[in-house]
């Protein structure tokens, strides 16, 4: 019981830093919407710790529920990690096209400019 | 009598002032146009670059060495030339080779010619890439990509016009040679490979890169 009111206050610290992100424009709505709704999601998982426990029992881990949220949690940074690789990956092929473009078109219009 | 073909040298460069020039003198005889890829020097390889004639195609912001030798092919195509050659711009390579790069293309046995260090004994490799990092780099490449040349890692290579269309380079760090191997390999291309030297500076790859490349490599794989 303690350790769950431990983890609102933590969850509260979010939640208040959330809506002063907020009030302060440093943060979209969207990304309001997605941390209030991750957050919200965080204090189900706190309230329902026990109900979790027993779902992951009877899906047969021998872990607690906490246990399989962070392993879960895990599998999902990696995830993301890789999803932010690839999105950088490409913005990296589309930053070097612009170069290669800028740096030809330089040279056709000075080839031009030579011309005349 | 045979056409004559247009040949022109690409050469990337990132803070090369203190061999640029050497290199253009070198090789400025056996190409109808030289062309520096200055990728964002920060020294003065633009300005002696430009004095030597060279034509110069600057990145204003630094790609490595794929992505300038992929803008020096698509600028040489748009020239229309009709074989465009690769030249490292620190002067590990030597101008009195060009030819023989040059002939398997020339006398049209070959699309693309690759320059190999192993296959001479002039080069004098050191210890580390002779032993590890070049093996290690062999069976990268053949694991991983399913080719087998004796230099993985050569910057010397020559490569016909219709070659340079097909073989567009993705990789802009120095996973480029492993890059056009896999697609020579997998283009079906004509592929021939020459002795070479290879004379080693202290700005050669370092252990570091050779990691980068296996994990470009690797990636590459996961995305294609």
């Amino acid at each position: 019981m303690a350790q769950q009111i431990l983890a609102f206050f933590v969850l509260l610290f979010f939640v208040i830093r959330l809506f002063f992100q907020r009030n302060r424009k440093e943060i979209s709505n969207n990304e309001f919407v997605f941390w209030l709704l991750f957050w919200g999601l965080a204090s189900m998982a706190i309230i329902f710790i026990k109900k979790i426990d027993a779902f992951v029992a009877s899906l047969g881990f021998s872990g607690a529920g906490i246990d399989v949220l962070i392993y879960l949690g895990v599998a999902l940074l990696f995830y993301l990690v890789f999803r932010l690789r690839i999105k950088m990956e490409k913005m990296d092929k589309n930053i070097t096209k612009i170069v290669r473009e800028l740096s030809l078109q330089n040279k056709s219009n000075k080839n031009e400019g030579n011309k005349r | 009598m045979a056409e004559k073909k247009k040949i022109i040298c690409v050469i990337p460069a990132y803070n090369e002032e203190k061999s640029i020039r050497d290199v253009i003198k070198a090789v400025k005889g056996q190409a109808d146009e030289v062309v520096v890829v200055n990728d964002c020097s920060k020294d003065r390889t633009r300005e002696i670059a430009t004095s030597e004639g060279a034509t110069v195609l600057n990145h204003i912001i630094n790609r490595d060495q794929g992505a300038a030798l992929e803008t020096g092919n698509k600028y040489a195509l748009s020239q229309g030339a009709d074989v465009i050659y690769h030249f490292d711009a620190d002067g590990q390579h030597k101008a009195d080779e060009i030819q023989d790069v040059l002939a398997p293309i020339l006398k049209g046995r070959a699309d693309i010619v690759f320059g190999s260090r192993f296959l001479n004994k002039k080069s004098e490799v050191p210890f580390i890439k002779n032993y590890i990092l070049f093996p290690l780099a062999k069976i990268v490449n053949r694991l991983l990509l399913g080719v087998s040349f004796s230099d993985p890692q050569c910057g010397f290579r020559a490569m016909s016009r219709e070659a340079a269309s097909q073989l567009r380079i993705e990789q802009d760090g120095k996973a480029h040679c492993s890059e056009i191997l896999y697609k020579t390999h997998k283009l079906g291309l004509r592929a021939v490979e020459v002795p070479v030297t290879v004379i080693y500076n202290n700005f050669g790859l370092k252990f570091i890169d050779g990691v980068r490349i296996i994990k470009d490599i690797i990636f590459y794989k996961l995305l294609n």
